[in-house]
Formats: structure tokens, C-alpha cells, sequence
């Protein structure tokens, strides 16, 4: 395998996982959506890392990306506990719904665009196409014993 | 501006379009044009990498990379977090193959449980609290679709146009190494790029080194070796942050407690 263009090609995927990271962690509102971007981020450093730790034929890129790892489980454990308190304070997973936390110089985001109201959800349920008969219940039989 | 550097700019302005209108957004919202867009934009990318080696090793990666990426852009794009959630687990997954590809199997294997098998089952654990279907309206808006779509556009466009100079053909010659501060390199900045890269190493060097058969064992050697240091400091980190986040629960509890006691007194 040609090293040199096994780099290149990892080098091109890692940075489209990054750029794809960063339109998820601009432009998405839910916070569990925006920490999944950052994710998203650090899996194309990663594989950045290891297909230049290869190239130059030392472990150190993957002994960084176990560091990643780490770093990354810690920061899971820490935003889940930031974000399942600020979802018992709010019941949205929003992010703007936190915007009074800016600074005093800075111009709130109004909105402007209202979505689309949401589906209707499903007012009758599918039902089985009935199969089999039934049986015929016969009165001598299932008559009481007592 | 010569005719890859267009192409470049073609394909950022194409993939900045298609990321634009899969994104969700009120009205307008054609996903199938956007994917065709980004599709268009992804091989404009990849036909400037030149192919890998033997058709079985290209079909793989080729393979593994589409995986990665199309899951990736279904992860930033859907409007159910939990679709999110479950299209980047299989992001994992095209990650941890591209690992298994370079040799890296002690990564693979850690980012399928670490990653897919314990945060992400974590984030869906928090998701099931919220409205998973994706009828929630801040689910079904984006902060500033087309400057976010830019952005992340014009990012992957400068990497891989750095990255094509950096490993174009007419520079890759026998590499010069040249020192950061010497003569050569204060006389011409910039002037060949390659001349930065050391030579690709050999088989023999890599199947010694990186690509050994005890390759837990050389990892293990090497982490608990050189970076002791950085592993002891990683574990503390680790327990600070199971602590900080207990503490983060126990302070909400200790609130409530004490408030619903002065309620009733």
C-alpha cells in the first residue's frame, strides 16, 4: 500500500468529519445534538492522529487518541450532568432558551422563523385483519361445577 | 486560479448548498437535492485524492470512508435526536473500521465499546427524557442554516486545498529534510511544502514498529512507559470528572430537599 496516499486519503476524511462536526454544532439547537457535533470533532482528529502516528511509524498519534477517548468520556459525563439539570430547570432541551445567560452588551436572537407545526400524531391505531373463528362456546360444558 | 483550485471552490460551494438545504428549516427543505448536492461535492473531494493501492485495499476504504461520512452528515442533518444519536453510532463504526484499516485494532476495539457502547448509550439514556420524535420546534430549526453550512464548507475546502499542496505529485520528489531554522527554510518559506514530510517508511519498518504482531503488548509498553505520567493524569482526570458530575446531580437533590422541607415547616 502506498503510504503516502494512505495518508493523503485519511487526512481528507478526517477533515470532512471535522467540517461536517462543525455545521452539526453551529447550526443544531438540541444540546444532545450539538455535543454529538463535538463527537463528531474529535473523530476526525482521531483519525487524523493515527494515519500520521502510521506515517511516521511511532505510536504517538495512538497513544493521543486513547487520550481523546478519555478526555472525551469525562466531558460526556460532565455535559450529561450539565444538561439533564438544565432540562429538570427548563423541560426543553433548547439551547436559546439559556440566551439570558449572555452578556449585557449582547443583542438577544429573536427568532423570526416559526416552524412548521408538527405533524398530527396518529388518531386511530392500525388494526390485525381478524383470522381464525372464533369457537363456539358450548353452554353444557363451561357450565360451573360448584 | 487554475483549474484543481476551481474545482476545489466548486465543491465547497457545492457542499455548502447541500449541508444548507438538509439542514432543517421551516418550508424549503429539499433533503434530496441537498444530498445529491453533497454527494457531488463529496466526489469532487475524493478525485482529487489520487487512488490507494491494490483494488481490494481501495474498495475497503472506499467503503468504510462513504459509510463514515454519509452517517456523519445524517447525524448533523435529521431532525429525531435519536435517529442522530443511532446514525452516529454507525459513524463509530465506519471510524473504528478505518482504525482496524491503519493497523490501530486496540482503537477500533476501544471506540466501539468506549464510544458506541458507553456514551452514546449514555446520550440516548438523556434523549428518552425529551421528546425523541423530533416534534419539538427547536428540533425542526437551525441557528443561521446557510452561515453554519458555509462555514463547515469552507473549513473542509481550505484543509484539503492545504492538503493537495501539501501532497501534490510535482512536489513529492526525494524529500529534502530540512530544518525549521536553517538557511534553506529561512531563504524560501513555503517555497515546497513536501520538503517537511520525512520519506514513507518501509514495510519491513512498519511490520517492526506500528504495525508489530503484538500490537496490545508494543501499545501497552508504550503508554505505560513513556507516557506514565499522562496516563496517572488522564485517571485522576477521569475520577475529578465522575465526581464533578456526581456532585452536579447531589447539588439539585440537596436544593429540592431543603426547599420542600421549608415548604412543609
Amino acid at each position: 500500500m502506498d503510504e503516502l496516499t494512505l495518508l493523503y486519503s485519511y487526512q481528507v476524511v478526517g477533515a470532512m468529519l471535522l467540517g461536517i462536526g462543525i455545521v452539526g454544532f453551529l447550526a443544531r439547537r438540541n444540546m444532545i445534538v450539538i455535543f454529538l457535533s463535538v463527537e463528531m470533532m474529535l473523530q476526525g482528529v482521531s483519525v487524523s492522529l493515527v494515519s500520521w502516528g502510521r506515517f511516521n511509524n511511532d505510536w504517538g498519534g495512538q497513544v493521543l487518541t486513547v487520550f481523546v477517548i478519555t478526555v472525551a468520556a469525562c466531558e460526556a459525563a460532565i455535559a450529561l450532568a450539565l444538561v439533564l439539570g438544565l432540562f429538570r430547570r427548563s423541560g426543553v432541551l433548547d439551547v436559546l432558551y439559556w440566551q439570558s445567560l449572555r452578556e449585557a452588551n449582547q443583542e438577544p436572537y429573536i427568532e423570526h422563523e416559526l416552524p412548521e407545526p408538527p405533524p398530527e400524531p396518529l388518531k386511530s391505531w392500525p388494526h390485525l385483519t381478524p383470522a381464525g373463528v372464533e369457537p363456539r362456546i358450548e353452554e353444557d360444558l363451561h357450565r360451573s361445577h360448584v | 486560479m487554475t483549474g484543481v483550485q476551481g474545482m476545489f471552490v466548486t465543491a465547497t460551494l457545492l457542499g455548502a448548498l447541500g449541508m444548507w438545504l438538509m439542514l432543517p428549516r421551516r418550508g424549503f427543505q429539499k433533503r434530496r437535492w441537498g444530498a445529491l448536492l453533497a454527494v457531488v461535492s463529496l466526489g469532487l473531494f475524493a478525485a482529487q485524492v489520487p487512488p490507494l493501492g491494490a483494488t481490494l485495499d481501495r474498495t475497503v476504504f472506499d467503503v468504510l470512508a462513504l459509510v463514515t461520512l454519509v452517517s456523519a452528515v445524517c447525524t448533523v442533518t435529521f431532525r429525531s435526536p435519536v435517529y442522530s444519536a443511532v446514525w452516529f453510532g454507525l459513524t463509530l463504526l465506519g471510524t473504528s473500521g478505518l482504525f482496524l484499516f491503519q493497523g490501530a485494532q486496540f482503537l477500533s476495539m476501544a471506540t466501539i465499546t468506549i464510544y458506541a457502547g458507553a456514551i452514546l448509550v449514555t446520550f440516548l439514556f438523556v434523549l428518552m427524557l425529551s421528546d425523541p420524535r423530533g416534534r419539538a420546534y427547536y428540533d425542526r430549526l437551525s441557528w443561521e442554516a446557510m452561515l453554519s453550512a458555509s462555514a463547515g464548507a469552507v473549513m473542509v475546502g481550505v484543509l484539503t486545498m492545504t492538503l493537495s499542496k501539501v501532497f501534490s505529485p510535482d512536489a513529492a520528489g526525494p524529500p529534502v529534510p530540512v530544518k525549521p531554522g536553517s538557511a534553506a527554510a529561512a531563504a524560501s518559506p513555503g517555497e515546497t511544502p513536501t520538503a517537511a514530510l520525512p520519506a514513507p517508511p518501509s514495510a519491513q519498518a512498519l511490520e517492526a514498529n506500528v504495525l508489530s504482531a503484538q500490537h496490545v503488548a508494543r501499545l501497552g509498553g508504550e503508554l505505560f512507559g513513556r507516557h506514565l505520567l499522562a496516563v496517572e493524569a488522564a485517571g485522576a482526570l477521569l475520577f475529578v470528572a465522575l465526581l464533578g458530575a456526581t456532585a452536579m446531580m447531589a447539588q439539585g437533590k440537596i436544593e429540592r430537599f431543603q426547599r420542600s422541607h421549608h415548604g412543609d415547616g
